[in-house]
């Protein structure tokens, strides 16, 4: 078990495309840090270039206290789980997970104990003679563990393991895989772009837009005081509700509505009051949002929308809508996918709201729970 | 629908696949099984072909191939010719499409080596054959290149030899038949997911455990399927060895199919010849089902 430090990590491709920039990241002993951000954002690489299956360009990584920069993968006291498992698919269950003992010439009844004890742990034992064909997509998650388990390393570095899997088994192996990593204490770095992933499993979790680190904190540190409109867009789901609106007399002005700060906004951010007579961007989270004719959204100030659509999960409803507000895109390419054409806000109504697609409602917001960014970088203010 | 229609329905249903395949069965028929048949039927009678009513002759002729020291002395060398050229065909293939598939060697140099190693396949037998007849000539090429660099002392006669003619039809075989293997192998490699390699590397894997534990399992299917493929044509070469050495010197490079040629178009014993045929085709028909079952294994 070791710390694994990144320190001012750069990664250029021969195209001179820089896929990561200056990347600078801690990972406590025993830590599970989740890596999250959208496609194409660095996350991979990064954890490729942890593993050393990529170059660094430029910058010093330091597993265990020891600068890893120039040693070969074997060298970095590391295991991978991949997307594809990468189990062979001849060999058996055993043979697979008992391939790194067998390369480093260890005896077979060491190997033998070795599996059996990870195999017990992991629910495999009946499996060992099993080819990885005949197993289940949770079973061959499970082999792919053992594999990186067997050699007991410093650290585990997944990348994105639960993508190939239906969502029902995943939310299943995300428990246990988080459990299983409790169990061990392994630091790990679990590398996904599903934010419910990276929410429910890691202890931290690192937000990369673009090769660049965007955040790193607890869970809930970054769903209640995200840095930047991006990360406000990306952790939560449906995203937060980003517009622009002019900051006037103390009031989030649009053209059909005006609603009126509270005080405590202004002293939770004294530079906000810089905005006056200036756009700002503010954000609200879609469960922030009720239905004003129930007895929940009865407190709160209302502004006219349309509803558009309703998806009824049956615990809630995610109510589709449309309010006189210019939506600010926060920089994620999948945030699109929770607005529809016609719509520019989400809201999650409780179950018993009798609205319908169409109708016009008044739409009641907590303004307790505004977040505030500058127009321009984007910056929490 | 009435029963009436149904059942016309039920048989056009059942007939129309045995249409669909009638035209391809039709031309298997004539051109393949018809004169497999006739050979056969040859096989058993005297004087086949040649005498109007040819008299049965039971196994005769097959006695007397089998008496024949050419007989054996063909299929020893058909058994050396084939088992070598699969041995270096797959051993070379392997090795170029590991080359060409490594990412070590630079990309054009790559693309300019897929053209040559591919040339020999480019070329018919017979043009095969001519070049490495000018090649190998005691006033050849090879001959001056291995004088000069001094592994051989005075001109050999490659194909002219009876101690080096076997090996020389051999070679020439080799090299006119890797590329199937090399491109069938690179398409394998091709296909070989990167992430175990990657998981080896992880793993501390060296280059020659990657090789053994991954490339030769993963690549394990075509290798047994091509191999299987060019044991049943390598078997059967005829022109390569026929334009170059006819068979000779002293039968040193006779194989069973020059040896049936010699029999039906230079002795005009076409019973006997019937005959060899017929073991050539017992020896396929055996490697065949081999492969088939194989196959089906799969």
């Amino acid at each position: 078990m070791a710390e694994v430090i990144l320190e001012n990590i750069c990664k250029t491709y021969g195209n001179n495309f820089r896929a990561i920039d200056q990347l600078n990241l801690s990972v406590e002993d025993g830590e599970f840090l989740i890596l999250v951000g959208p496609s194409g954002c660095g996350k991979s690489t990064a954890l490729r270039m942890i593993a050393g299956l990529e170059d660094i360009t430029s910058g010093s990584l330091r597993i265990g206290g020891v600068d890893v920069v120039d040693m070969p993968p074997k060298d970095r006291d590391i295991a991978m789980v991949f997307q594809s498992y990468a189990l062979y698919p001849h060999m058996t269950v055993f043979e697979n997970i008992a391939f790194s003992m067998r390369l480093a010439g260890k005896p077979k009844a060491e190997r033998r104990k070795r599996v059996d004890e990870i195999a017990k742990t992991l629910q495999l034992t009946s499996l060992l003679d099993s080819k990885p064909a005949n197993l289940s997509g949770g079973q061959r998650q499970r082999v792919a563990m053992g594999r990186a388990m067997v050699r007991e390393p410093a650290a585990f570095l997944m990348d994105e393991p639960l993508s190939n899997l239906d969502a029902k088994l995943r939310v299943q192996m995300r428990a246990e895989i988080t459990s299983l990593q409790k169990q061990l204490g392994v630091t790990t770095i679990y590398v996904t772009h599903d934010q419910i992933e990276a929410m429910t499993m890691g202890d931290r979790v690192a937000v990369l837009k673009g090769g660049v680190l965007q955040q790193v904190d607890t869970p809930k540190r970054l769903y209640e005081s995200p840095v930047n409109a991006f990360v406000a867009g990306f952790i939560g789901s449906p995203s937060m509700n980003l517009f622009e609106a002019t900051l006037k007399g103390g009031a989030l002005v649009s053209r059909d509505f005006s609603m009126r700060l509270q005080d405590a906004a202004f002293v939770g951010r004294p530079a906000l009051r810089s905005y006056e007579g200036r756009k700002v961007v503010f954000g609200i989270r879609p469960e922030h949002l009720y239905d004003s004719n129930l007895e929940s959204g009865r407190k709160y100030q209302t502004i006219p929308a349309k509803v558009t659509s309703i998806e009824e999960l049956g615990s809630e409803h995610i109510v589709h809508l449309n309010i006189d507000a210019v939506r600010v895109d926060s920089g994620d390419p999948d945030a699109a996918e929770d607005f529809g054409l016609a719509s520019n806000a989400v809201a999650r109504f409780e179950p018993v709201s009798a609205i319908h697609s169409g109708s016009e409602i008044r739409l009641a917001v907590d303004d307790t729970k505004f977040h505030f960014f500058d127009p321009e970088t984007h910056l929490a203010i | 629908m009435t029963r009436q229609k149904r059942s016309h329905h039920r048989l056009k249903r059942a007939v129309a696949p045995y249409l669909y395949l009638s035209p391809s069965l039709v031309i298997i028929g004539l051109l393949m099984l018809l004169p497999m048949v006739t050979v056969i039927g040859y096989s058993f009678q005297n004087s086949a072909v040649l005498r109007r009513d040819p008299s049965f002759a039971g196994l005769k002729h097959y006695q007397a191939i089998f008496n024949d020291p050419v007989f054996w002395a063909s299929l020893w060398h058909t058994l050396y010719f084939t088992c070598m050229s699969v041995i270096f065909h797959m051993t070379i293939g392997m090795v170029f499409a590991l080359m060409l598939n490594s990412d070590r060697i630079n990309p054009t140099l790559r693309n300019v080596l897929r053209v040559l190693y591919i040339l020999p396949w480019l070329f018919t037998a017979v043009i095969i054959a001519v070049i490495w007849r000018l090649l190998l000539e005691p006033n050849g090429v090879v001959n001056s290149v291995l004088m000069q660099i001094g592994v051989i002392g005075s001109k050999v006669e490659w194909f002219s030899s009876p101690e080096t003619a076997l090996h020389a039809v051999t070679f020439a075989n080799i090299w006119a038949g890797y590329p199937l293997f090399m491109v069938s192998l690179l398409a394998g490699l091709q296909g070989i997911p990167k992430d175990f390699y990657e998981a080896a590397d992880i793993d501390g894997a060296k280059a020659y455990q990657k090789l053994i534990f991954i490339t030769i399992p993963q690549l394990m299917p075509i290798i047994i399927s091509i191999s299987l493929l060019d044991f049943i044509w390598t078997m059967q070469v005829f022109p390569l060895i026929w334009i170059t050495t006819g068979g000779g010197p002293i039968y040193s490079t006779e194989v069973l199919s020059t040896y049936t040629y010699k029999l039906a178009f230079s002795s005009y014993n076409l019973s006997q010849a019937s005959a060899s045929a017929v073991v050539i085709l017992l020896i396929s028909l055996g490697l065949t089902l081999f492969y088939i079952r194989y196959q089906k294994a799969r």
